[in-house]
């Protein structure tokens, strides 16, 4: 909501504070100021000039000739907007001048006429996007004065403040609204401040409710109060309204039907004849401008203006352009549609509250007019609308048209039921005051429902339960009063108003008002209008209290507190475990969105913001050679990233996919920093077996990396009886290059391996890229304490073995193989080297086997070792078919 | 004996002079000093026929000849490897690079989750977590927030099927964890949350978000002031200034927006104060959201709150583009090694 400060301090006259303390002020209230822009600033060397006489450019077609009487006498300007004429003010920028944005005005010669200074348009004056042409600041007659300063003249010497208003808070679109915030005595001390022109000249504005009593305070019925009292004395009857169709129409030219009492609560028409459509006067645009509205005509400004000083939504329709003699409120027929204000068409469906006339929709409820009815110059007697439309209704019209906007942004989060009246009176005063015209015509008010104020009840005892700190009842009177609301004592949990107006009026005076709610452990807040669409509850009046108290005053002391009952989630530790060994082995965490491409995912977004974004994705790794691609595509070579996230599967028609918990690894390069005393060395695919023992020790005890098994064609993994890992499938990796993990259980919970090519678009430069992804388990398997084992004080044998294995053995089993045959004396079992060379036949290699023997308790003999290394041999060579090596 | 002993150390010593390399050397080492077949083995059994009193004046003297040798053999063998050049001189230069490993790194956003955790930790908070894919009920209706009020536009949500969308805040773990366990509760949630919103230097679709939740007997306004209070100043150091703003959340009331004013320790040592910077929205649980999982408002009250770790992380390490999180370009990324 932009605020004008200028705007705000008529409001609250006395207020003793800068504009930046007021900001703050405003913090503290729950209403921060964004942003403050002095709308003056750079405008320094801008002043007011006058065009005296325009002349066509001798050398040019689009240029004028124009004489300029600005602060130095007379000037010579060439100007190339289409729009200017003599005898009129606009902002003019004299040689010397230096614009917003810190361009500087030269003397020059164009096209060979000298032009001396510039008329500026709104655009170079950093004022908005009006590309038009120059800036008109009014014509001969208005009181501007040539060479004087162009922020005053204009009305910039003001602050606009972004003020942040929050969902629950519509009273806050408003500057009455912000006001009511920033004066000590909040809704008492502010006042509906006189307009220019509104003094005198309009019938029946002398009572006007903002001028008699102050502004803004509530009798015991606002609205109708507020109501009775204005014009209707002086030749503006008021006709009540009811909701029943079949109603005789009032004698007047205006009828106004309620469709659905509950999507429209009150409805006032307001007839204005006599009405001169044409621009505002300086002071209404100038007003609307600093709040970065665009003046539209003097009728459409003052409902603006209005709308923007009280929060009321209004609008006005020509009267000669609605059909029939009744403006009705319901909902859009089916296959109807509208031309809006804005210029386009839009079919209505039954969700879509409208304004109908005897041809159809005039106007989209509480949202925006319609163009057909639009008041133009042509326009002499307009209906001022002034409704109550029903906030979800036109949240729900508004959705159903792709729309947002002041009015239904306002009515969406509640308008001021009690203001209603008073603001439609100002409307058509300003009105009057700005177009001419005449108000004493008929004015409607279709009040189905009348609004009365809400009665909460609130607990001293249960404000300190939830605030630590203790209010007395009339402490809490004391606090709410300025905002609005009024508290009385009370003794049962909640009440109607009827009861509670008997109550108000045993209550008397003020004095005896304070003098009974001590000792009350009940009170009755009757709230404002203001606030009833958003402190309906006890809990929101804590709030209310607690607001007005101000939070800083609460103290901040760490008090006892109890240790929780809920159980952490374990999942978390195993998480951390991962992270700290995966960043130890070098690799660098990454973080990417669950959020991918279709080719990505199983599970589609129903409303992505881009199709790459579309799915949810099934694996954490292919998100990660994404990002391999970009960092190659960057030129860098060596890339190592883990990440742990989520993978989604889906579940099912509108059931929550399945979510599992990944942690992925992508690596390519070299496995080292380079070194002067080495040539580095590229990661292969041994290294991603390493990767998965990494994720087996932090999260599967027990669990086994080997080699996958091949499957045919090399498919994605098929989905058996325990398909623990469904994702990456096995087509993302080279085949035969894979590993597999298995948990203690058997499952296979993650998969590694080479990458295989093509599917990533890579630089020719780009090695092997290395994958790995695993499952995180839900639970995971605490792990067993170990067990120290005594050290062994025998000593230990070794024997080496060369094996011949021909090709396609694989040396893991010729290994285990020997293991196993070398029985329980075999302490460890390792391939310490691997040879391939020209004295093989080809594809054979030497595998060398060697193996440490032992024996607890005793030393082995030569004997007994020779016997069961033989047995290894032997075993192995029976089993591969390798042959020894001599 | 002794005569013997002293003719041998000369003889060896010139034998070590005289090799000419390594394998000489050796042999030398083995026609002397070897234990089978060298000569001062040989020697050394014949001391056992000397008379008793001249044994171990005989045997220190072997013992001196036996370390003068190896000595000798040892300081040869030196210069027999410097002698072979610099193809086998280990001659060290330290000016060179040492070796290295690669120095992995933990994301930033994890740091700004971990040491946030580590805080709450130590004020008897645990880890908890919920799934991604909610339903709007969690979502939204539980937090006490309609679907046709206005704040539930202030997330612009992504749906993946009618009712069931991402989790636009990490707020639904709140629920989850009502609705499992009873009070006392005490719990952050760190984790994953989407809105339809699209790149920019401040937004990123989905973000990291921790949650945090105290719910039990007797827990007030204050409470809340002064714990998060704490953490503040635990987090951003003790010169740290916080204040609490009103402000608005469907599913908490009061509600607060939490600012610090940090003073920055800058790299030329200057110490300079921000300007207030918000931090989190947190706010007294909605009797509301109790009742919505059967917990009994009247007895139990709590407050919660929501809080970027990614603009944490920004804040602390000067971070200007959020985007830069989820790039991943390992230039980046190992800024943080």
């Amino acid at each position: 909501m932009n605020v004008s400060w200028r705007w705000l301090q008529e409001l609250v006259p006395g207020l003793d504070l800068s504009s930046g303390e007021a900001a703050e002020r405003l913090a503290m209230r729950g209403a921060p100021v964004e942003r403050a822009v002095d709308l003056a600033a750079g405008l320094e060397d801008v002043v007011v000039g006058k065009v005296l006489s325009v002349r066509p450019h001798p050398n040019a077609d689009r240029l004028t000739l124009c004489r300029v009487a600005g602060p130095g006498g007379e000037v010579s300007v060439v100007c190339g907007a289409p729009n200017v004429q003599a005898d009129a003010f606009y902002p003019f920028a004299p040689v010397g001048a230096a614009l917003p944005g810190g361009f500087k005005i030269g003397r020059r010669r164009i096209r060979g006429e000298r032009s001396e200074g510039m008329l500026c348009s709104e655009q170079e004056l950093g004022l908005g996007g009006d590309h038009e042409g120059v800036m008109l600041l009014g014509r001969a007659d208005a009181p501007l004065v040539a060479g004087a300063a162009f922020a005053e003249a204009a009305g910039l010497d003001d602050v606009r403040m972004d003020v942040e208003v929050t969902p629950n808070r519509g009273d806050l679109l408003s500057h009455v609204g912000v006001a009511r915030e920033l004066h000590p005595e909040g809704h008492a001390g502010v006042v509906l401040p006189d307009l220019p022109g509104m003094d005198g000249a309009v019938r029946g504005g002398d009572a006007l409710p903002g001028r008699t009593d102050g502004g803004l305070s509530d009798g015991a019925d606002p609205g109708r109060e507020a109501w009775s009292a204005w014009p209707g004395a002086s030749g503006m009857p008021l006709l009540r309204y009811s909701a029943d169709p079949g109603a005789p129409p009032p004698d007047a030219p205006l009828d106004v039907r309620i469709e659905d009492p509950a999507l429209c609560s009150r409805y006032v028409a307001v007839l204005i004849r006599g009405v001169t459509v044409g621009p505002s006067p300086a002071w209404l645009a100038n007003r609307l401008r600093a709040v970065g509205t665009r003046p539209v005509n003097n009728v459409v400004d003052a409902t603006n203006y209005v709308m923007l000083e009280m929060g009321q939504p209004l609008h006005a329709f020509d009267l000669a352009r609605l059909a029939g003699p009744a403006v009705a409120v319901g909902p859009a027929r089916a296959g109807e549609s509208i031309a809006t204000l804005d210029g386009k068409r839009r079919d209505l469906t039954p969700d879509v509250l409208t304004i109908r006339d005897a041809s159809g929709p005039v106007a989209v409820a509480g949202v925006m007019g319609g163009r057909d009815s639009e008041v133009s110059a042509e326009t002499t007697a307009v209906v001022l609308e002034c409704a109550l439309f029903d906030p979800k209704s036109v949240r729900a019209g508004r959705r159903a048209l792709a729309m947002s906007t002041e009015a239904s942004c306002r009515f969406e989060r509640g308008v001021d039921p009690a203001a209603a009246t008073r603001a439609a009176g100002r409307a058509a005063q300003l009105i009057c005051a700005v177009a001419g015209g005449d108000a004493a015509g008929p004015a409607l008010d279709a009040c189905p429902t009348p609004w009365t104020a809400p009665v909460v009840s609130l607990r001293p005892a249960r404000a300190a339960q939830v605030l630590g700190v203790e209010f007395a009842p009339d402490r809490i009177a004391g606090l709410l009063g300025p905002l609005g609301y009024e508290v009385r004592p009370g003794r049962r949990p909640a009440a109607s108003l009827g009861e509670h107006e008997d109550r108000a009026g045993a209550a008397g005076d003020a004095d005896g008002k304070e003098a009974s709610l001590a000792g009350h452990d009940v009170l009755e807040v009757r709230v404002p209008g203001h606030r009833a669409h958003d402190t309906l509850r006890e809990a929101d009046l804590i709030e209310e209290l607690a607001r007005a108290h101000g939070y800083d005053a609460f103290p901040s002391e760490l008090g006892p507190c109890r240790p929780g009952a809920v159980p952490g989630d374990p999942r978390f530790e195993l998480e951390d475990a991962l992270r700290a060994a995966l960043a130890a082995e070098g690799l660098s965490e990454a973080h990417t969105p669950a959020l991918g491409p279709e080719e990505d995912g199983d599970v589609a977004v129903l409303n992505p913001t881009s199709a790459a974004e579309g799915f949810l994705r099934r694996d954490c790794l292919s998100g990660l050679l994404r990002r391999t691609e970009l960092n190659m595509s960057r030129g860098v070579r060596d890339v190592r990233l883990f990440e742990i996230g989520t993978a989604f599967a889906p579940a099912g028609e509108g059931a929550r996919p399945a979510e599992s918990a990944r942690v992925a690894a992508a690596l390519a390069g070299a496995r080292e920093p380079g070194h002067w005393s080495r040539p580095p060395e590229p990661f292969d695919v041994y290294d991603a077996a390493r990767l998965l023992e990494i994720v087996a020790r932090a999260a599967y005890p027990g669990g086994r990396v080997a080699e996958a098994v091949a499957q045919d064609g090399g498919g994605d993994a098929s989905p058996g009886p325990d398909p623990g890992l469904e994702a990456p499938g096995a087509s993302l990796f080279e085949p035969g290059r894979i590993y597999e993990l298995a948990s203690a259980a058997g499952e296979i919970v993650g998969r590694a391996g080479e990458i295989a090519a093509g599917r990533w678009d890579l630089p020719p430069w780009a090695g092997v890229l290395i994958g790995a992804e695993a499952v995180l388990p839900e639970r995971p398997a605490r792990r067993a304490e170990a067990t120290a084992r005594d050290l062994p004080n025998q000593p230990a044998s070794q024997r080496d073995v060369a094996f011949m294995a021909p090709p396609g053995t694989s040396a893991g089993r010729v290994l285990e193989a020997a293991r196993a045959g070398g029985g329980r004396l075999v302490e460890q079992a390792e391939v310490f080297d691997v040879y391939e060379g020209d004295d093989l036949p080809p594809g054979a290699r030497s595998v060398a086997v060697r193996l440490r023997f032992r024996a607890r308790g005793r030393t082995l003999t030569d004997a007994e070792v020779d016997r069961a290394f033989e047995r290894a041999v032997a075993r192995a060579k029976e089993e591969t078919g390798v042959e020894p090596r001599s | 004996m002794k005569r013997e002993l002293r003719r041998l150390e000369a003889d060896a010593a010139a034998a070590i002079r005289a090799a000419g390399d390594l394998d000489a050397l050796e042999q030398a080492r083995v026609r002397f000093l070897g234990r089978k077949e060298g000569v001062l083995s040989g020697l050394l059994r014949g001391l056992g026929r000397l008379p008793p009193e001249a044994r171990p004046e005989a045997g220190a003297e072997a013992n001196r000849v036996k370390a003068a040798l190896a000595g000798a053999l040892d300081q040869r063998a030196a210069e027999l490897a410097a002698a072979a050049g610099p193809a086998r001189a280990r001659e060290f230069d330290l000016s060179l690079p040492p070796r290295r490993r690669w120095r992995g790194s933990v994301h930033p956003v994890s740091r700004a989750v971990d040491d946030i955790w580590a805080i709450f930790r130590s004020l008897g908070f645990v880890r908890v977590r919920g799934p991604e894919a909610e339903t709007e009920w969690y979502n939204f209706v539980a937090l006490n927030t309609p679907l046709d009020h206005p704040a539930a536009d202030e997330q612009d949500t992504l749906y993946l099927a009618p009712g069931l969308l991402l989790r636009s805040h990490t707020s639904p773990v709140q629920i989850r964890t009502l609705q499992k366990h009873a009070p006392p509760v005490r719990v952050i949630a760190p984790g994953m949350a989407y809105r339809r919103d699209t790149y920019d230097a401040t937004h990123t679709p989905a973000f990291a978000q921790i949650e945090g939740l105290v719910v039990d007997e007797g827990v007030t306004f204050v409470d809340f002031k002064a714990t998060l209070a704490e953490f503040a100043r635990r987090f951003w150091g003790p010169d740290t200034q916080v204040r609490f703003r009103p402000s608005f959340f469907p599913f908490t009331e009061p509600s607060a927006e939490v600012d610090v004013k940090r003073v920055v320790t800058r790299e030329d040592g200057s110490r300079e104060e921000t300007g207030w910077i918000e931090i989190m929205g947190a706010g007294m649980v909605d009797p509301a959201v109790l009742e919505n999982v059967g917990c009994d408002p009247e007895r139990y009250t709590g407050w919660a709150f929501g809080m970027g770790p990614a603009r944490v992380a920004m804040l602390r390490h000067g971070v200007r583009d959020i985007r830069l999180f989820f790039e991943n370009d390992m230039r980046f990324l190992r800024q943080f090694a």
